[in-house]
């Protein structure tokens, strides 16, 4: 396999960050300094780092309950999402968002969304007004299989087309909607990208695994988008962890499965084993790099000021006046 | 100065404001070609082309978060559904997106959206068609919620929705679109969130909205004959709730009654009579009267309707109960 070197410690370090954030999360929660929900999205770096390498600073990006990678491949601080979770001022949302409200308008990172296909629309929407508006950013909405199967993704996807939204849908396709089977809803992987196609959408289905094989596809495809027309990309990949750190996977899979599958088919060992012989060492340096700046990041964001929770009663609205008692 | 209806006063409030803001867009099922089911787009596409006024495939919860990625991104969209009932369809993105993202991404965008409903009874449109769901809205942080009573009001309140930057719920009752014609000044009108007192009395304060105004008006005008002095107060919004208006008034009158066409039950009329219970009781000399519909779906027919939707005869017969007080 023939990778050019720069592009392949580029992904490289993008989804090493996102394992090692990830990670860090897990061990803040197991170490109680943080609370609420979290979805790993361990063993699907490779779709995030490819997809989000093909776009550009000013372009737009809506994501899932599991988006902290796409957060980290658009560019969000890593301090300030650590910030986020751990409730403090500085996160990314003030504090007032959580592991599943990951705003940062100046990374192009438009958010996370908590409801399963929720933040397709706003996608769409965002890159339509932009083309509107005489620019040529784009916008990716990421969702799950899980998402495919909701109403709000056939509309948009129609919508998308019919108003030709420079709007790029990644589906993250990893096997199982919580605890439910793809295969069962919709057959093998792929299906949803024949589902697409089927109604006239630019479409591709690639190894999610290989993160030079999905940044490959998304560059083809972002061409296409960015000319004034929307695409679509399933990425089948896998999801190591349970579907949230409070979710008893046994009961519907072998508690060991994501881990013996991470053994055989870890995105970031096969981009690795992948790369020129030559560039290795800098693999290494990558690694160090990374986890001296998780480190860092995290004890800054755990030496922030927690969020003022008085201010928790603010900011309902824009329009001044209106506040949380109703008084106009 | 226009003689305009209700519906046309809609249509007029979009014209000036897709005149003087190229970032007003309007979209919606029927907006375009057919000028809305309710004509209240009539000729806006004509005027201002395809790219600003977009007929939309049915597709409620595309369509509102869709104009939520324009709004973030500079438009202002005013989202025609053409029933409210409809809207249901997309509350996800209205409740879920809309209403919060200002909160939750902690001020990095704004919602100036305006999302218009016509709804309510009156029409014989049946029970998927003729809901009154203003207080389902005024219960989401988040949300403004406006319920115009009259034309002028339909006019610059629509005026001034389409200028804030946080989403509107604009709640049409259809059933006033085309029954009175009346005088509206085009060049300036009331603003703000204020309730109005849209008839001063003194015996007891009537609290209303929507297309209950007119009615309540009617019913004061009778039991004004009968000796009982009415002040009516047209709310206007329903969120934010005007209640420095009410408080007022109540000090004045010492009775109140809340006349709604929301259901009754858990309807905002509640929320009105709890604030009096907990703010007003010093100046209240009977007890709080409600009038919400019954919690019965909205039936087809004139004679179901009025046996489910507060009529002015069960509106007067509540009102001279609070009188003998």
């Amino acid at each position: 396999m023939d990778i050019d070197g720069g592009v392949a410690i580029d992904l490289y370090r993008t989804m090493k960050l996102i394992r090692a954030v990830e990670l860090e999360i897990e061990k803040m929660h197991h170490e109680g300094v943080m609370t609420g929900s979290f979805h790993s999205s361990m063993g699907q770096e490779a779709a995030a780092a490819g997809v989000c390498s093909a776009l550009r600073p000013p372009d737009m990006v809506t994501s899932t309950h599991r988006g902290h990678g796409h957060a980290i491949a658009k560019g969000v601080p890593i301090t300030a999402i650590f910030a986020e979770l751990l409730n403090k001022a500085g996160g990314v949302s003030g504090g007032r968002g959580g592991s599943m409200h990951l705003h940062h308008r100046a990374s192009g990172f438009l958010g996370e969304n908590a409801i399963v296909g929720g933040g397709l629309p706003w996608a769409a929407g965002a890159a339509w007004a932009r083309r509107r508006l005489g620019r040529d950013d784009i916008a990716v909405a990421f969702t799950g299989d899980g998402g495919a199967a909701q109403g709000v993704f056939h509309e948009t996807l129609r919508l998308a087309q019919f108003w030709n939204s420079p709007c790029l849908f990644v589906c993250e396709n990893n096997g199982l909607a919580h605890s439910m089977s793809t295969d069962e809803v919709f057959g093998e992987a792929g299906t949803i990208t024949k589902m697409v196609a089927a109604t006239g959408m630019r479409s591709r289905f690639v190894d999610g695994r290989d993160a030079t094989v999905v940044r490959d596809a998304a560059i083809e495809l972002v061409s296409e988008v960015r000319k004034g027309s929307p695409a679509f990309l399933e990425c089948a990949v896998f999801r190591v962890r349970a579907h949230s750190l409070s979710d008893p996977e046994y009961r519907y899979r072998a508690k060991d499965s994501g881990i013996r599958w991470l053994e055989g088919n870890d995105p970031i060992v096969r981009l690795r084993d992948a790369a020129p012989r030559a560039i290795q060492q800098e693999f290494d340096q990558v690694d160090e790099e990374v986890r001296s700046a998780v480190e860092a990041a995290r004890a800054e964001a755990q030496a922030m000021e927690p969020a003022d929770s008085a201010a928790a009663l603010e900011g309902v609205y824009a329009t001044p006046g209106l506040g949380a008692d109703g008084a106009a | 100065m226009a003689q305009l209806k209700f519906a046309e006063a809609v249509r007029a409030a979009m014209e000036a404001e897709l005149a003087s803001d190229d970032r007003v867009i309007v979209m919606g099922e029927e907006v375009g070609k057919l000028g809305g089911v309710f004509t209240t787009t009539m000729g806006l596409r004509d005027r201002f082309g395809p790219d600003r006024v977009l007929d939309t495939p049915i597709s409620e919860n595309a369509i509102v978060g869709w104009a939520i990625g324009a709004a973030v991104e500079g438009f202002r969209p005013v989202v025609e559904v053409m029933f409210s009932d409809f809207s249901l369809l997309a509350m996800d993105q209205i409740v879920n997106l809309a209403a919060k993202l200002h909160y939750m991404s902690n001020g990095q965008f704004n919602v100036p959206m305006v999302i218009r409903m016509p709804g309510s009874g009156g029409t014989n449109h049946g029970p998927q068609h003729s809901q009154s769901l203003e207080s389902i809205f005024a219960h989401v942080p988040g949300l403004i919620v406006a319920l115009p009573s009259n034309a002028i009001d339909a006019y610059w309140m629509l005026r001034d929705c389409i200028r804030y930057d946080d989403p509107v719920i604009f709640l049409e009752n259809k059933y006033l679109y085309f029954r009175n014609t009346e005088e509206v000044d085009l060049d300036d009108g009331s603003h703000g969130f204020g309730a109005k007192v849209a008839r001063p009395g003194d015996k007891m304060t009537v609290v209303t909205a929507g297309r209950m105004t007119p009615r309540c008006l009617e019913v004061a005008g009778q039991l004004d004959t009968e000796g009982i002095s009415c002040e009516v107060i047209d709310m206007r919004y329903i969120w934010p709730m005007d209640t420095a208006t009410i408080a007022e008034s109540v000090r004045k009158t010492g009775r109140l009654a809340i006349v709604h066409e929301a259901v009754g039950f858990g309807g905002w009329g509640g929320e009105v009579a709890g604030w009096a219970a907990e703010h007003a009781f010093m100046d209240l000399d009977a007890p709080i009267t409600r009038v919400g519909a019954a919690r019965v779906p909205i039936p087809f027919g004139t004679a179901n309707e009025d046996e489910v939707i507060p009529t002015g005869e069960r509106i007067a017969g509540n009102l001279r109960t609070l009188a003998g007080y």
